[in-house]
């Protein structure tokens, strides 16, 4: 089971500003049993305590039953930021963060490429379509991660073996909202056609024998 | 139930048999030396380039010295997670998981085990952090196979004893802080003496390590001599206790322990590169892959690594386990030495004239287990091992042939 790289920068942020302004990370993951490694990664890395809502069919769930977990989990709750990768690294959906700051009434912002706090607020940079944005937010708020925000740590061997103290709440999910969406149809995708290796040894003629292979095999160049 | 998959890189979902603390610890292992390690390793490997930020790099992720209490820098790591340390240092070249056993089993396993408390509180901390380097002298120019008949004496003398004599093919000694050196102790000149160990720092008078060159292999290993003149070691810088070749040997054990799940890395690695490989290259129009001669190739490769990892595995075990017997530690350390370099030769050859180049890496792997087949003992020597325990009779001195 790999920790989604998103939500591993999550994570190493996380971090950051709690060695920076003091605090405590809770870690919140619905998912099978067989997650819970993912969850030990974390705590690995340096995380503080952490929830696991078990939950063994979790993949049929769509993003709007996930974010209904989570929200009757942190509802309540009290903290100053909810933060999560902008997507899942296998269905890249993207959808979840966004769902769960709505049902939370939470402000929000996706994409984060950098994080701080200034005086009570919290500083996104988004990566936006033409730059960087800086973005204000007050707390509490939600903010979705991008991998391109920090390199997340890897776990010491010290840290893999404290993670095994750290308090972990685990319970299961008892009946998991309806989903609100219904996968009707699915395609596997096409085989990929044979890659073609070309010999560099003469560059040039390298080249040529490239262009002439994007113009009449795969027609990629007119 | 999903119908089981063949996994190519994990025939036989060695890794699931992995428990949760081994697999992370291989996770933090595999990341570093991919991230880190590997981006080195040509360079490394081709210059003569052993870079000296490694040892701190090791030592904050935890990875020297794991298998040690807590109080000594350590963090009580079980063997199998020892080894899959190895393993990940030498999927990137045997050269740096030659650092990490030395400092790890030479260096620290005996101080750990054979030093005084002062001895360890002074070294096994800064050991573990990569501040210091250490190295381990036993082998020299004229008694490797036979280092019973090794001829480094230490004569007493008042506060300490004088050390003399000259040790090869030692690994880190040029950048060492501390060298574990095995002496023959004598009270007196006459004396015939028993082996004893010693901690030798760097700074004593009459120590020095000049390096060796021109090596063909571990080439992104720094290796060199330990030359001894009249050099006084103090009696605090000397392992109490432990006399007799039983001491390196147990260092040796531990070492050779690693090496069983480091080759297992190199072969591994040779293997992905070859399997990659011959699905990519075209000959008479098909990929090399499509020819039967490749396929029994590859099949003999995966065989042999899949062998090599339930060994290493179940060694393991045993080890933590306390029920490891020094022979088995001697067929394991043959049978996966043998194995990786017949992986790593048949890999260059699948390779053709690319093979020979450095940026395919596999000829990286296949002189350096050349070193690794040799070093901690011989093939040979470990199969005399084996048969000694098999027959009781021990075949290291010729009987009935004596010239």
């Amino acid at each position: 089971m790999v920790l989604n790289a998103y939500d591993a920068s999550a994570v190493e942020e996380a971090l950051v500003l709690r060695d920076q302004f003091g605090g405590h990370i809770n870690l919140l993951l619905v998912g099978p049993q067989s997650a819970a490694e993912t969850i030990r990664k974390a705590l690995a890395m340096g995380a503080d305590s952490a929830t696991h809502l078990v939950y063994e069919a979790s993949s049929d769930l769509d993003s709007g039953a996930i974010s209904e977990i989570l929200a009757a989990e942190l509802s309540g709750a009290e903290y100053d930021v909810v933060l999560c990768g902008k997507q899942a690294q296998d269905t890249d959906a993207g959808l979840t963060g966004g769902m769960l700051a709505e049902r939370l009434g939470l402000p929000y912002t996706t994409n984060a490429v950098g994080l701080e706090i200034d005086g009570g607020q919290i500083v996104v940079t988004r990566q936006g379509d033409s730059g960087r944005e800086t973005i204000l937010l007050p707390t509490p708020c939600l903010v979705t991660c991008s991998n391109d925000m920090n390199d997340p740590r890897i776990p010491s061997l010290k840290g893999i073996m404290a993670s095994k103290k750290k308090p972990i709440s685990s319970r299961p999910v008892e009946s998991a909202p309806d989903n609100a969406t219904t996968m009707v149809g699915f395609v596997e995708p096409p085989q990929r056609p044979a890659v073609t290796m070309i010999d560099g040894t003469d560059e040039a003629e390298a080249v040529e024998r490239l262009v002439r292979e994007l113009k009449n095999t795969s027609k990629v160049l007119q | 139930m999903s119908k089981p998959r063949f996994n190519p890189d994990d025939p036989f979902l060695f890794e699931s048999l992995l428990g949760e603390d081994d697999r992370l610890i291989m996770e933090t292992a595999r990341d570093y030396a991919q991230s880190q390690l590997e981006p080195r390793a040509l360079r490394g490997n081709q210059d003569e380039i052993f870079d000296m930020d490694i040892p701190r790099e090791m030592g904050e992720l935890g990875l020297l010295g794991s298998t040690l209490p807590s109080r000594y820098g350590g963090v009580e790591a079980s063997q199998t997670a020892y080894g899959l340390v190895a393993r990940e240092m030498e999927r990137v070249d045997s050269g740096y998981r030659s650092f990490c056993s030395v400092q790890s089993s030479l260096v620290m396993f005996p101080i750990h085990e054979f030093g005084t408390e002062e001895q360890r509180d002074r070294f096994l901390p800064r050991l573990a952090t990569g501040e210091l380097i250490g190295c381990f002298g036993l082998t020299e120019p004229d008694h490797g196979s036979d280092p019973g008949s090794m001829t480094t004496t230490a004569l007493r003398t008042t506060d300490g004893w004088v050390l003399n004599g000259a040790k090869m093919w030692i690994t880190n000694s040029p950048i060492a802080d501390v060298a574990v050196v095995w002496a023959k102790a004598k009270e007196n000149k006459t004396d015939p003496g028993v082996i004893r160990g010693f901690l030798v720092e760097k700074g004593m008078e009459g120590f020095s390590a000049p390096k060796t060159h021109n090596k063909m292999s571990l080439r992104a290993s720094i290796t060199g001599e330990i030359v001894l003149e009249d050099c006084f070691v103090p009696d605090e810088n000397v392992f109490p206790d432990i006399q007799g070749l039983r001491g390196p040997f147990s260092c040796l054990n531990s070492a050779r322990y690693g090496i069983v799940w480091g080759a297992l890395g190199a072969a591994e690695d040779c293997y992905r590169r070859a399997r990659q490989y011959v699905g990519e290259r075209k000959q008479f129009g098909y990929p090399l892959a499509s020819m039967q001669l490749v396929q029994t190739k590859l099949a003999n490769m995966v065989t042999a690594i899949t062998q090599m990892q339930l060994l290493a595995l179940r060694l393991g075990q045993l080890k933590d386990e306390g029920l490891l017997h020094p022979t088995m530690v001697s067929l394991a350390k043959r049978n996966n030495c043998g194995r990786a370099l017949e992986v790593a030769r048949t890999a260059r050859d699948m390779l053709g004239g690319n093979g020979i180049t450095g940026e395919y890496r596999v000829i990286h792997h296949m002189v350096n287990l050349e070193s690794v087949n040799t070093y901690e003992g011989t093939y040979d020597i470990h199969g005399l091992i084996v048969g000694r325990e098999l027959t009781g009779i021990q075949s290291f001195v010729p009987r009935g042939n004596d010239v």
